[in-house]
């Protein structure tokens, strides 16, 4: 199955290898997709712990605290890296 | 508490349709912000809640101004360059609005000072640049049960997150754990401007009741990939912060 990803605020930058349109085995779900985008991103730099997740936009957690959440074919996945300065 | 005749031609462009009604305006005029920092959203935020007619605008900001500052914060210039900041942008801020009380603290409030603010105000609107600070100001508010507004910044992007204690997620549901800060954010004026005039709309709307104010939502607006998202906030049940708070009766 296919899914759109956004990545936006902090991190964009360190993400500009990853596809905008992700392919997933059917069935995916939240963590498998972490996993992909993560094998994307340099060892040392995986996304960080504290970017919060949106899939279909609704705020399910972070990408270290996030409940089981099924993907279907179709979703939009928003990963907003936090964002901190005054 | 009336308008007067000067207070009713100052905000004539905005008392209408499709903007505040006289009692919305009167509202404004009856209540308290605390604006807390004032530098890069903070100023702008300030001095659009002060143009508007809150009634008390409380700001608090620490430190001299410094020539870096100047990309952004609106409420300094180059005569404040190596002054204490919260004095002048108090005093500028008079000059904006004659109407409006304006107080200037000049340190960041701690855990104790931050509670006792918020019981003294109808809203907070949160612009400082840690995570310590913003889940201060979120604890505040959840225990004042105000509205409390989140602005957040870094290079091109910002966030807005309104919160509605007892209600909708607070910063903490948001934030479980406070991220990692770095000291030399980077930023362009334009996107604290934003995110800062967007934060006193939304305290506008709630103040004078007008609208439909983004309450349990983040605004993510980032300005480099040019793309806006609104994301709806999920409540933590558990949240060690508002997990046990319900609304409140005002």
């Amino acid at each position: 199955m296919k899914i759109t990803l956004v990545v936006t605020g902090r991190s964009y930058h360190l993400t500009k290898n990853i596809p905008s349109q992700l392919e997933l085995d059917a069935g995916s779900g939240l963590g498998e997709a972490i996993s992909t985008i993560n094998d994307h991103l340099p060892t040392e730099q995986p996304l960080p712990q504290s970017c919060l997740i949106a899939v279909g936009g609704k705020h399910v957690g972070t990408v270290g605290t996030h409940p089981p959440t099924d993907l279907n074919d179709g979703d939009e996945l928003v990963i907003i890296a936090p964002v901190a300065g005054g | 508490m009336t308008l007067t005749p000067e207070e009713r031609d100052r905000y004539a462009r905005q008392m209408g349709p499709g903007v505040l009604s006289e009692e919305g305006q009167l509202r404004l005029k009856n209540s308290t912000a605390l604006v807390t920092r004032v530098g890069g959203m903070g100023g702008p935020a300030s001095q659009t809640l002060t143009m508007a007619g809150v009634g008390r605008v409380i700001i608090a900001h620490g430190g001299d101004m410094i020539s870096p500052d100047l990309n952004r914060q609106v409420l300094g210039s180059e005569s404040v360059l190596g002054k204490p900041r919260a004095p002048h942008f108090g005093e500028y801020l008079k000059t904006m609005n004659r109407f409006v009380e304006i107080e200037a603290i000049d340190h960041e409030p701690d855990d104790e000072e931050a509670e006792q603010l918020a019981t003294r105000c109808d809203i907070i609107v949160s612009c400082p640049p840690t995570f310590t600070e913003r889940l201060r100001l979120n604890r505040a508010a959840v225990s004042a049960k105000i509205p409390f507004i989140d602005a957040a910044q870094w290079g091109m992007a910002g966030t807005l997150i309104v919160c509605k204690p007892g209600e909708t997620a607070c910063l903490q549901c948001a934030y479980p754990k406070a991220p990692p800060f770095e000291e030399f954010f980077p930023v362009v004026g334009g996107i604290s401007a934003a995110i800062g005039a967007m934060a006193a709309l939304e305290a506008i709307k709630i103040l004078s009741g007008t609208g439909v104010v983004l309450f349990g939502k983040m605004l993510s607006y980032d300005g480099f990939a040019g793309r806006v998202d609104v994301v709806d906030m999920t409540r933590n049940p558990d949240c060690p912060c508002c997990g046990n708070t319900s609304p409140s009766d005002a």
